[in-house]
């Protein structure tokens, strides 16, 4: 590449939209080429210059606290690795963690609530109206996958539901979520759900607090959900209540 | 406030190492340095404070977990921070228009965002502001070609696209909106 090549895809390179092979070679003749690195600095003071001109404003004073005592949960609840966020059941922190993934959440809720809603009375059609909105869907948020699961109802059990899960970017610049709706008529009470992998990982979602008999969690997450292919449904004391192997929509 | 400047490469690979270590002492300097910029971006590509509060907040979490990966020779740990904080501003942006979507097929009412204070009003009004006076130094089409790449993170040829425009036309606005800017920017801190 010459070096006016390289300046002609500095700027996609500074704003991360340079892709793959051509980021590599930009990144390579600017380790080798002053002139060219010169150049990248200027653009980077422009972008700060952006910056500093174009949104610039000091927020409110209690939101430092409110970051650093974040991290501060962060740096308590996990170690180095990148980990989980879940909501707790802490009250401040279910309030900013609530916020923060509501959105999220959101729309999964809607078409999982839809798609379980339509599973009790048109069961029949279910599977091709699932996969295409959820194929739909995934077109437009990108991200690897959808994968649902029927949650199928342990002896002596009569909980049905469904889970599904979105397979984000793995890279981390885009989190999976997984969400798990259940039913078990006149039921009050707590569950819990954990996702199983073949090779015998485990990972838990928050606990499944039942109203009248419904229930839902979710898990918003950076971890890479994909080798997660079952789930588990159990009550407090431990017993299964439900299983449901996890496919593709 | 205290405002702890540290600009060179290998400060800010100390920064980070502290940071990924979890010193809180790292972490208020990278907050006092860049929630500010952080903030105002949310303000002004969300809309309202409370979001961009919860953007800052999303940001140095997510700067936490990939802090092991910041890298000083690719780029300056100012743009790692700000581009980190405009891709989660474009993903919030993205999911807030789907969930719409969603509900409209539904025929659910979107619950609308809280009604922004009267000073909180005025605060976006001012940013908005002081945002048109800045780039106002630029051309339209520099102004519109930069708007779409860094808050919009479209890519030359989708700018390119949208503008009508040939893709090496785009990169040369952009690039010459950038260089104008700074030299904006040095002239003011000049005078």
């Amino acid at each position: 590449m010459t070096c006016d090549e390289v300046r002609e895809l500095l700027p996609e390179h500074l704003l991360g939209t340079l892709e793959g092979p051509e980021d590599l070679e930009v990144r390579r003749h600017l380790r080798g080429c002053a002139a060219c690195r010169d150049e990248w600095m200027k653009l980077e003071e422009g972008v700060s210059a952006l910056s500093r001109a174009v949104h610039d404003e000091e927020p409110p004073s209690e939101l430092r606290d409110r970051v650093l005592g974040t991290l501060g949960e962060e740096w308590e609840e996990t170690g180095r690795v990148p980990t989980t966020s879940v909501p707790s059941r802490g009250a401040g922190r279910e309030r900013w963690r609530w916020r923060a993934f509501a959105a999220a959440a959101a729309l999964i809720l809607v078409v999982g609530s839809i798609a379980f809603g339509f599973a009790q009375g048109h069961r029949a059609s279910l599977a091709t109206t699932d996969a295409q909105s959820y194929r739909n869907l995934l077109v437009a948020l990108g991200g690897k996958d959808f994968r649902i699961g029927e949650l199928r109802p342990a002896e002596g059990s009569t909980m049905q539901g469904q889970v599904l899960i979105y397979d984000g970017d793995p890279s981390g610049d885009w989190s999976s979520w997984a969400i798990v709706f259940a039913k078990v008529p006149g039921y009050t009470g707590s569950a819990t759900a954990t996702l199983l992998s073949p090779d015998g990982e485990s990972r838990a979602l928050p606990p499944i607090e039942f109203q009248e008999g419904d229930g839902k969690t979710w898990l918003v997450t950076y971890v890479d959900l994909t080798r997660f292919d079952s789930l588990a449904v159990t009550s407090p004391t431990g017993q299964v209540l439900a299983t449901a192997a996890i496919e593709h929509a | 406030m205290t405002i702890v400047r540290t600009d060179e490469p290998g400060s800010d690979l100390a920064l980070m190492a502290d940071f990924a270590a979890r010193r809180e002492r790292a972490a208020g300097v990278l907050y006092d340095r860049f929630a500010s910029r952080i903030y105002g971006l949310g303000v002004v590509m969300l809309g309202n404070h409370q979001a961009a509060q919860d953007l800052v907040q999303d940001t140095f979490v997510k700067l936490w977990r990939s802090a092991d990966r910041y890298d000083p020779q690719r780029g300056r740990l100012e743009t790692w921070v700000l581009l980190t904080a405009r891709s989660l501003a474009i993903d919030a942006l993205r999911r807030r228009v789907l969930e719409s979507r969603s509900l409209q097929l539904v025929g659910v009412q979107r619950e609308e965002d809280p009604e922004p204070l009267p000073d909180e009003q005025a605060a976006v009004v001012d940013l908005s502001a002081r945002a048109r006076r800045a780039m106002g130094v630029l051309s339209p089409e520099q102004r519109s070609a930069l708007e779409l790449a860094y808050f919009g993170g479209r890519t030359t040829a989708e700018v390119a696209a949208l503008e009508g425009v040939p893709q090496g036309t785009v990169k040369t606005r952009i690039r010459s909106a950038l260089l104008r800017l700074r030299a904006e920017m040095a002239k003011e801190s000049g005078r």
